[in-house]
């Protein structure tokens, strides 16, 4: 789970499997925008930062890993396609932007710290005498907030609905007031805006979603198969079942020839793992009766085919 | 004596063929061919020689025609049990009712024809005619009686295996019958009856002991497989 704070909403509950990804994304390059979307998945959560329209970073984090870059377009784009995920979309100053996105990759100091147990002054006292960078997220069950530092120094605060860093430390402190709070620190280390690459112009964004798309749709036709599959050996079970049903009531009313010509009709109806139909069995019927009479009188005929078609009722009603 | 027995025949031969000839409309196809060469008995045999007050008797045309039904008479009947067999082996049975009985009347109608196109059959055609018949009678008596017996076998545990059975009886029956008449046309112990007066007796009474066993075992026969039908 990755804990951010809500930005200004640009776009919410939103379902990713019914947008095309990459022209989203590229609306937003050439919208400039600034911001984050926000996918979660019942897998992991992705997140995409948006900086001046670049793409300056993508991150997946699961229970198990984390995935950056590329590797996190690909896996985000895959989980998308799934159809059972929500995007969120906020946008924030560009400054804030880097900000978490220097968040995201930095290193966390301590992690899920109550804060009725840990000595904050000492802690922030730390932060200014090893002149870190970095930022306390300070999150309750329902907000999240921010304290940015860089060099030691506090440079400001970003909570649920602001777009840019704050100074007023009113929100963060009533997250941190709240019953059950939490903080983590996380500390970066340098100033690497500069090397922040786009990502929309060095990754082949059209092809990581063809390839999520061609594998969705191999996962697809897998899982179609396997339905089927399991369908059929159903059916088969069920033919089988059936099968010997009416060879048993066959032999009992007409003897082994009975059995034989049950045999004999049932592979004429020639199912090749289709299910048996009323109007196949009717078939079925007609015909067994009109050999049965070679052996057997109508009574005997027609107590058979009571038989059997009571018991095929029973057997064919089931799931 | 001898034309209260030709009765008798006359009336187990009618009640026979009434009984086989209505069993072989309401079964199986199968049975209509079997049921029709048995009422082809009735027809073609017994009518022209236990009635002697039916017209055209003395006919060389109506004589030669009785015995050539009494050949296709065994001849369907065979086919009939032979399709029978085929069926108990392979379960496969194909055709119609309609198409056994209008192959029948077209083979006795051509038969009618090939005599009528032919000078009027003399006692001894009719005798050569009678010896053709018979010995298809006999020999295929004992081939439906294997026959029968192997039916029998595929087929004991059905409602209808027993009425098998009682075929092979009618088949000995038959034999005994046929072969009697075959042994009487082949020695023609009919003219030389004086030298030979205990062979054309016991020929003569086994020929009659087994014509009036067949009637009455044919008519039982087909009316105790209506009962197993029903």
């Amino acid at each position: 789970m990755i804990l951010l704070p809500r930005g200004n909403p640009v776009k919410e509950n939103v379902n990713p499997g019914k947008v095309n990804l990459p022209d989203a994304l590229d609306k937003l390059r050439q919208g400039q925008f600034t911001g984050y979307l926000r996918f979660e998945f019942t897998d992991g959560t992705g997140i995409f930062i948006f900086q001046s329209g670049r793409l300056i970073s993508a991150l997946y984090e699961t229970p198990r890993d984390n995935l950056i870059a590329y590797d996190a377009i690909a896996r985000t784009f895959q989980e998308a396609i799934r159809g059972d995920g929500r995007l969120d979309i906020y946008r924030l100053s560009p400054a804030l932007a880097f900000s978490i996105h220097a968040l995201l990759h930095g290193e966390v100091l301590h992690r899920g710290q109550d804060l009725q147990l840990i000595d904050i002054r000492s802690l922030l006292t730390r932060m200014r005498d090893e002149q870190r960078s970095g930022c306390l997220r300070i999150y309750s069950h329902e907000h999240i907030a921010l304290i940015f530092y860089r060099d030691g120094k506090p440079l400001g605060f970003f909570h649920d609905g602001s777009t840019d860093i704050e100074t007023t430390a009113d929100t963060s402190m009533s997250v941190a007031r709240q019953p059950g709070a939490k903080v983590d620190v996380l500390v970066t280390r340098g100033d690497t805006e500069k090397l922040l690459a786009d990502l929309m112009e060095t990754a082949n964004i059209a092809g990581l979603w063809g390839k999520a798309v061609s594998e969705r749709q191999r996962q697809r036709e897998e899982q179609e198969n396997a339905v089927s599959r399991t369908l059929e050996i159903r059916e088969g079970e069920r033919r089988q079942k059936t099968l010997a049903f009416f060879q048993k009531a066959a032999q009992q009313y007409l003897g082994k020839i009975g059995a034989s010509l049950v045999e004999k009709e049932f592979d004429r109806l020639k199912l090749n793992g289709a299910s048996l139909s009323d109007a196949q069995l009717a078939g079925f019927y007609d015909n067994l009766a009109r050999a049965a009479k070679m052996v057997a009188g109508p009574s005997k005929i027609e107590q058979m085919l009571d038989e059997m078609k009571n018991g095929a009722r029973a057997l064919l009603k089931g799931p | 004596m001898g034309s209260s027995m030709h009765l008798a025949l006359a009336v187990f031969w009618l009640i026979a063929g009434g009984v086989s000839f209505y069993f072989s409309i309401g079964n199986a196809r199968v049975w209509t061919s079997i049921a029709v060469g048995f009422f082809l008995i009735l027809v073609g045999e017994i009518l022209p020689t236990a009635l002697p007050f039916l017209p055209g008797l003395n006919d060389g045309y109506v004589l030669a025609m009785g015995h050539i039904i009494g050949t296709i008479s065994i001849l369907v009947m065979s086919h009939g049990f032979q399709e029978y067999y085929v069926f108990t082996r392979t379960l496969d049975f194909e055709g119609s009712k309609l198409f056994v009985y209008l192959s029948v009347i077209g083979v006795i109608c051509a038969s009618m024809v090939f005599l009528l196109i032919n000078p009027e059959p003399t006692p001894e055609v009719r005798r050569v005619i009678r010896i053709v018949g018979n010995t298809n009678w006999v020999f295929l008596s004992l081939i439906n009686i294997d026959l029968i017996r192997k039916i029998y076998i595929n087929i004991q545990d059905t409602p209808i295996s027993k009425g098998f059975i009682a075929f092979m009886v009618v088949f000995a029956c038959i034999f005994l019958w046929k072969g009697s008449e075959l042994y009487l046309d082949v020695y023609n112990l009919e003219a030389i009856k004086g030298s030979f007066p205990i062979r054309y007796q016991i020929s003569t009474i086994c020929s009659l002991a087994g014509n009036l066993l067949a009637s009455i075992s044919v008519g039982a026969t087909f009316l105790y497989l209506a009962k197993l039908l029903r």
